[in-house]
């Protein structure tokens, strides 16, 4: 009898593991309990790309897909610590800015000939998404959005400061007018105008280099760091001028300054695209603080239109291609059923990816959808680096010490410079 | 008995404690002493972490050129005044050694110790870039400097808490073990749910330090992004977690003290805070320099209280030795330039576990 159901064990476990194709896959976005596998119903980026991922376990014959644990802040230094110990998960999602750091050491499958027989069509993927995700004319991932750094507007605190005009948001042209609204709205409200994390992840950078590209400048040129200069200054000042004149708090983090929005205490929010629905969702509610929401694209200040953007996007290491062909086709699988969920995942507020799904009727009916439309034009991020995390981390620092504590423009900047072109220079 | 006789393999003691040495040594040398001197070999090297990992040959020896662009500069100079703060309490650390040693108040090696640990703190402040020159890693040293704040401010915090909650909660009543187990439960948990924890105490919107402060009518304070209090935050949480161990020792020390001292104090009316001052203390001695090295060898190796509640910051104020290695390992994947910072951790670290087994042994002979 033992032995019978040892053997009974022994294969129905050689049968499942013929069967079922096994892949790990690494993502951020956050944890989600409980996602389903509806994937037109979850709310949030953790929930819709999780539901997205339980829908491809339990729809694609004969694979299952298995979500390993990993931790947001720190998700790149566990990726590279997976790659470095020859574990990488099977898929794993990565932003654009990441290209240049993986592939430059032929770290991600090349996917360019795989692609048609996985059934995923690049010629429906925007020019924009399909560029981020080439290098050297290989493509080496499928692009899952575009998102970008949005204004988001609680038009109650607008209104009352006589900034609403048909409906829509008056958003300042230049600097001035910017300290000019945010006086009116303190005026008229009490409140704060403009709310950003500015002490923690670098949204705040975001926003000062938005203001440095739309001066036609940036922070580096090929080799050399260009961080010290007047672009700069202007770029700071615009955003420290609010903090002299106590019209934004730049102490701040991420939680406590979305907090701060959701509770009416901020006329504006600047954070990416990724929060449209959950802050539709919130506005919804009948209760106290943000009540009428807003989206708008990131207004241009100086002379020309620019915000911080970037795309997610899935890869394949390629250990996994060389030496594995049944998990590579496996895992490319898994890719075309997230590619073909791209409206699902538009949903959370990014921009998507597909011009198929760009022109559909549903897409066009997300909420807000209408209000930013302009940004995907307005596009920007720095030149590839395969220091990008580096320099971010330098920027950061050097901009929160200006604001947070009190060091010296010319300091920050002398400091900033000197960093970045170090980094460079390795 | 003669069973067993010319059966049994003979081993001489010699012969047995090796084989039942066998197991941990080799554990010993395949966990610590090998991934050792692979730290110090990669510290010789330009050696990209992800690079490395697709192709063995992308490392290039480089010899000690990682320690010089992590710790020197160009145009570096030395003055006796460079950094007046830490080079006169060096100064002070000299003469107090040559008093103590002096007046007999220290032995030999202790007398030393203190007086190598001021001549490093006099010379080593000393260095700075010249006109037109600048560290090699504008961050490395000040990197060092707020770990060695760190360590001289949870060091003291946790041995003078510890102590007095260990005289405090000494004693056989029920309250008194209930509490001991309270004080001692922080101790068990990780770093994450720690963080967690007091992050949300100082959350100038939700937390309970700031309710109490708004309670008092006093503005709440941004602990953890104002330049002034982000190390307190940290120094904080970190007495909080790590109490728990401190305590027990100290509880042990204390119940080694012989009652009679006590009663022979009592009869001398030194009873209460006398009895501690005066008895409890001068027979801690021991523990308090176990308490004290431990604890210093521990807290150089804080990590998880920078990362997870400031990220190093405001402007790099909270930015610790192991979070620097962290970042430069496995963001920048400069594994070479990390291993030659980790070294330079060991060596500290070493030099307090000399610091340790000199002052034990002298206190034995």
């Amino acid at each position: 009898m033992k032995r019978m159901i040892f053997g009974a064990t022994a294969l129905t476990l050689l049968a499942t593991s013929a069967v079922a194709q096994d892949v790990t896959l690494g993502r951020f976005f956050g944890d989600c309990e409980d996602a389903g596998t509806d994937t037109s119903a979850s709310v949030g980026e953790a929930c819709i790309i999780q539901s997205i991922i339980n829908a491809a376990d339990a729809e694609l014959d004969g694979i299952s897909v298995n979500t390993l644990p990993t931790d947001w802040g720190n998700y790149y230094d566990q990726i590279v610590a997976a790659y470095a110990g020859g574990t990488p998960p099977n898929v794993h999602v990565m932003h654009r800015h990441r290209v240049p750091e993986f592939a430059n050491i032929g770290a991600l499958a090349d996917l360019t000939d795989d692609l048609e027989g996985a059934g995923i069509d690049p010629s429906d993927w925007e020019p924009a998404a399909l560029e981020a995700v080439t290098y050297n004319d290989r493509i080496v991932g499928v692009p899952m959005d575009l998102h970008a750094n949005l204004w988001h507007v609680n038009m109650d605190l607008m209104e009352a400061a006589g900034l609403v005009e048909d409906g829509a948001p008056i958003l300042p042209t230049s600097p001035e007018e910017m300290l000019e609204h945010a006086r009116a709205v303190q005026e008229a409200t009490g409140q704060d105008y403009l709310a950003a994390d500015f002490a923690e992840f670098p949204i705040g950078v975001r926003v000062a280099l938005a203001l440095i590209w739309q001066q036609g400048s940036n922070i580096f040129d090929g080799d050399t760091a260009t961080i010290d200069t007047p672009e700069t200054r202007n770029a700071i000042s615009a955003i420290t001028q609010l903090f002299d004149a106590g019209l934004s708090n730049p102490q701040l983090n991420y939680a406590d300054s979305q907090q701060a929005f959701l509770n009416g205490e901020a006329a504006v929010l600047v954070n990416g695209t990724w929060v449209v629905d959950f802050y539709a969702a919130e506005a919804a509610r009948d209760d106290e603080g943000l009540n009428s929401y807003h989206v708008a694209d990131f207004p241009t200040l100086f002379d020309e239109g620019a915000t911080w953007a970037d795309s997610h996007m899935w890869a394949i290491p390629s250990p996994l291609q060389a030496s594995d062909p049944d998990t590579y086709d496996a895992a490319l699988q898994v890719l075309a059923f997230i590619n073909e969920h791209n409206i699902d995942w538009a949903r959370t507020g990014h921009m998507a990816v597909r011009t198929s799904v760009l022109e559909s009727g549903d897409y066009a009916a997300l909420p807000h959808r209408s209000e930013y439309a302009g940004t995907a034009d307005i596009a920007r991020d720095t030149p590839p680096s395969r220091r990008y995390g580096a320099i971010q981390d330098v920027l950061n620092r050097e901009l929160q010490a200006i604001w947070l504590t009190g060091k010296s423009v010319d300091a920050a900047l002398a400091d900033a410079q000197a960093d970045v072109q170090d980094l460079l220079d390795r | 008995m003669t069973r067993y006789q010319g059966t049994r393999l003979a081993l001489t003691q010699r012969q047995a404690a090796a084989i039942l040495l066998l197991p941990f040594l080799t554990v010993y040398a395949v966990f610590l002493v090998y991934p050792f001197f692979k730290g110090v070999w990669i510290s010789l090297h330009d050696w990209n972490l992800m690079a490395v990992a697709f192709n063995p040959d992308a490392k290039s020896y480089v010899g000690l050129s990682n320690y010089e662009r992590v710790m020197w500069g160009s145009n570096i100079t030395w003055g006796a005044w460079a950094s007046p703060g830490y080079q006169f309490f060096g100064l002070l650390g000299l003469g107090t050694s040559v008093l103590l040693y002096r007046t007999g108040r220290a032995g030999k090696v202790t007398a030393l110790a203190i007086g190598i640990a001021s001549l490093l703190l006099f010379v080593l402040p000393g260095f700075h870039p010249g006109e037109d020159g600048r560290w090699y890693d504008r961050r490395f040293w000040p990197t060092v400097g707020n770990t060695i704040l760190f360590v001289g401010l949870a060091v003291p915090g946790v041995t003078i808490t510890a102590m007095l909650l260990a005289a405090a909660l000494d004693g056989e009543t029920r309250a008194k073990a209930v509490l001991r187990t309270l004080f001692f439960l922080s101790q068990v948990l990780s770093v994450t749910v720690v963080t967690l924890i007091w992050q949300i105490m100082f959350s100038p919107r939700q937390g309970l330090i700031a309710n109490v402060t708004e309670l008092v009518g006093g503005s709440p304070i941004v602990w953890l992004t104002a330049e002034g209090f982000a190390m307190a935050s940290i120094v904080i949480a970190t007495i909080w977690w790590s109490l728990g161990i401190a305590m027990i020792l100290f509880l042990a020390g204390i119940q080694d003290i012989s009652k009679d001292l006590y009663e022979a104090g009592a009869l001398d009316n030194a009873t209460g805070a006398k009895a501690f001052w005066y008895i409890t203390l001068p027979n801690l001695k021991r523990t308090i320099t176990l308490v004290v090295v431990l604890q210093i060898i521990l807290h150089f190796q804080v990590f998880g209280q920078s990362h997870l509640m400031t990220n190093g910051g405001p402007n790099d104020t909270t930015q610790v030795l192991v979070r620097y290695i962290y970042q430069t390992a496995f963001r920048d994947s400069e594994l070479g330039r990390a291993s030659a910072m980790a070294v330079f951790l060991f060596v500290i670290m070493g030099g307090f576990s000399i610091l340790q087994f000199v002052l034990g042994r002298e206190k034995d002979q």
